[in-house]
């Protein structure tokens, strides 16, 4: 029998399974894509596993979907410690520092992150309405991501973060002062990010552009390129123009339907 | 609602609609009867009608990518839990909305501004002051950033539908829009803690189709239901989960007592009322499960109220 390739992150699959034993995705459903092209990030079953090295994740619930990782002995992942919803009391933790410390702290952005080490069970969750987004990661991929939206990665992706580049970025991108980004060397790896809503993803061609609203920007290949514009529109009687995140391609661009919870951050 | 229009308050079952078409329950636009979805509010029609022993119609969730066509221009439903509209502006058309619900837009779209009249008032209630307009063609999405349903109210030329405020996401550019003083507001304390409470909002919105049909699309927080109300029928209503409701259907506050409990003071039994808005027919109203609460002080003013002390 033929193998059934997953559509969303294209890992052939045994026959007759029901969901892609790498990113969870529903194998029996056909692919959502919009009129205009956007295609919707593929919603997790409820109990839906999917697995990464040697390890097993489940997703538990639908409106604020639950990672519940069975990590194998030498396995582990690492996240933002406050989305941590429950653990095994033997599951191990270690902080792992990142680098730039203080600018990060300026940044709103947590220091430290940390590492939960197999064997054992941890379970996370981003306490808000929306889904999981899983990005199985390939050898030499870099991808960016909203700062605040990581649910976990695994340990073989490389953790880092860039600053938004420009002044105008900064103060009117709505995304912050940085993105994280996610890179992998030799080894594949899994990303796993929650968007808040339901989240849609593009993929444009070389100098292809979408205007989005920067609250809505949720993660891009890093070789998107991000442009906060200014439109020649006003937002009320004395406030400034309306901007909004000019993305070009090449590459995938992730937004996400909800967003007014990170301007409330 | 126009009072002749098919399906509208007092009108027949099956005036004025064509031959061989079916009258959505949910839009009450007449339509040929097939697809899987209204064209005209995007309401699935496969689906039983959900009606509960009460007389509530449940509306449906749009479903999925489901489309709405008005004009040349189509809709496009996206997402379940806090669903996009996709708007495919055909040639000239346009619509207009608030800009904090640009989700993204295609570089081709024109947009610009669309002020509004009495700009001082609308920034004392918090209204958007400008609105956004986004002419064809190309595509242009728009989200409220909220769980919820999105709502499709095609309406057919002199149609109207009063609507409360900050539930409008979009409506088409032939749909001309102005904005009333609610007339519902309630005080509590008195002296420099008087305070004035509109639990319908201050202003709400009315919606009008001329010439040509138009759309207005709302967004409802939570689920929504649907009743239709007889000539001098009354149902009451949390003020705020009124959603839109027929012009021709009145409202006005009711004050609700209980039955003072043994051993509770007059005051903490006056605390204990109930803040309702009673609707009167004939009409449609729609309401929303999610809602906010009214103020639990004492009331020391109203609007014209009725009142029950039981």
């Amino acid at each position: 029998m033929e193998r059934v390739e997953c559509r969303w992150c294209g890992l052939q699959n045994e026959p007759g399974a029901a969901s892609c034993t790498t990113c969870g995705a529903p194998l029996d459903l056909r692919d959502l894509v919009t009129d205009s092209g956007w295609r919707e990030a593929p919603r997790l079953r409820d109990l839906t596993e999917f697995r990464f090295s040697a390890s097993v994740v489940q997703v538990e619930g639908e409106l604020v979907p639950v990672a519940d990782i069975a990590l194998a002995q030498g396995d582990a992942v690492y996240f933002e410690h406050h989305v941590m919803l429950w653990k095994d009391e033997r599951t191990p933790v270690s902080a792992m520092p990142t680098q730039g410390g203080m600018r990060r702290i300026l940044g709103g952005m947590p220091f430290v992150l940390t590492l939960a080490h197999g064997p054992g069970r941890v379970a996370f969750s981003r306490d808000a309405p929306g889904e999981l987004v899983v990005l199985p990661l390939h050898p030499g991929m870099e991808l960016d991501a909203r700062e605040h939206a990581f649910l976990l990665a695994s340990h073989t992706i490389g953790y880092s973060f860039v600053r938004i580049q420009g002044l105008a970025n900064v103060l009117h991108g709505g995304n912050g002062m940085y993105l994280d980004r996610f890179v992998t060397t030799s080894a594949p790896g899994l990303l796993v990010l929650h968007g808040y809503g339901d989240v849609f993803e593009r993929r444009l061609a070389p100098g292809e552009k979408i205007m989005v609203e920067p609250g809505a920007f949720l993660y891009k290949d890093a070789s998107v390129a991000m442009q906060a514009v200014q439109m020649p529109v006003k937002t009320g009687l004395l406030r400034r123009g309306l901007y909004l995140a000019e993305m070009t391609g090449p590459g995938r661009v992730g937004i996400q339907s909800m967003y007014v919870h990170h301007h409330a951050e | 609602m126009n009072p002749g229009a098919p399906g509208g308050p007092g009108v027949p079952p099956g005036y004025g609609v064509p031959e061989g078409y079916v009258v959505c329950h949910y839009c009450r636009t007449p339509h040929p009867p097939a697809g899987p979805s209204c064209p005209s509010c995007g309401a699935a029609l496969d689906l039983r009608t959900a009606v509960s022993r009460s007389g509530w119609l449940k509306q449906p969730p749009i479903r999925d990518l489901a489309r709405i066509q008005i004009g040349r221009s189509r809709i496009q439903i996206e997402g379940t839990q806090v669903p996009v509209a996709d708007v495919a502006l055909d040639g000239e058309e346009w619509i207009y909305f608030s800009h904090h619900v640009l989700l993204w837009v295609e570089p081709g779209v024109r947009l610009s501004n669309t002020s509004l009249a009495g700009a001082w008032n609308r920034v004392l209630a918090g209204m958007p002051l400008v609105m956004l307009e986004a002419r064809g063609p190309g595509h242009v999405a728009l989200s409220d950033n909220h769980a919820g349903d999105l709502v499709a109210l095609p309406l057919a030329p002199g149609q109207q539908v009063w609507t409360r405020e900050h539930r409008f996401l979009t409506a088409t550019g032939n749909v001309s829009y102005t904005w009333e003083p609610t007339g519902i507001w309630y005080t509590t304390g008195s002296g420099d803690d008087r305070e004035t409470h509109y639990p319908l909002g201050q202003f709400g919105d009315r919606f009008t189709a001329h010439a040509a049909p138009g759309l207005v699309l709302l967004h409802s927080p939570g689920n929504t239901f649907l009743r239709d109300l007889a000539p001098g029928e009354t149902i009451l209503v949390q003020p705020g989960a009124l959603l839109y409701r027929d012009l021709s259907v009145g409202a006005h506050l009711h004050l609700e007592h209980p039955y003072g409990a043994a051993g509770m003071s007059w005051r903490s039994s006056f605390s204990q009322r109930t803040i309702w808005l009673r609707l009167i027919g004939p009409g449609r109203v729609a309401v929303t499960s999610v809602f906010g609460h009214t103020s639990s002080l004492r009331i020391t003013g109203q609007s014209p109220a009725t009142t029950q002390q039981w």
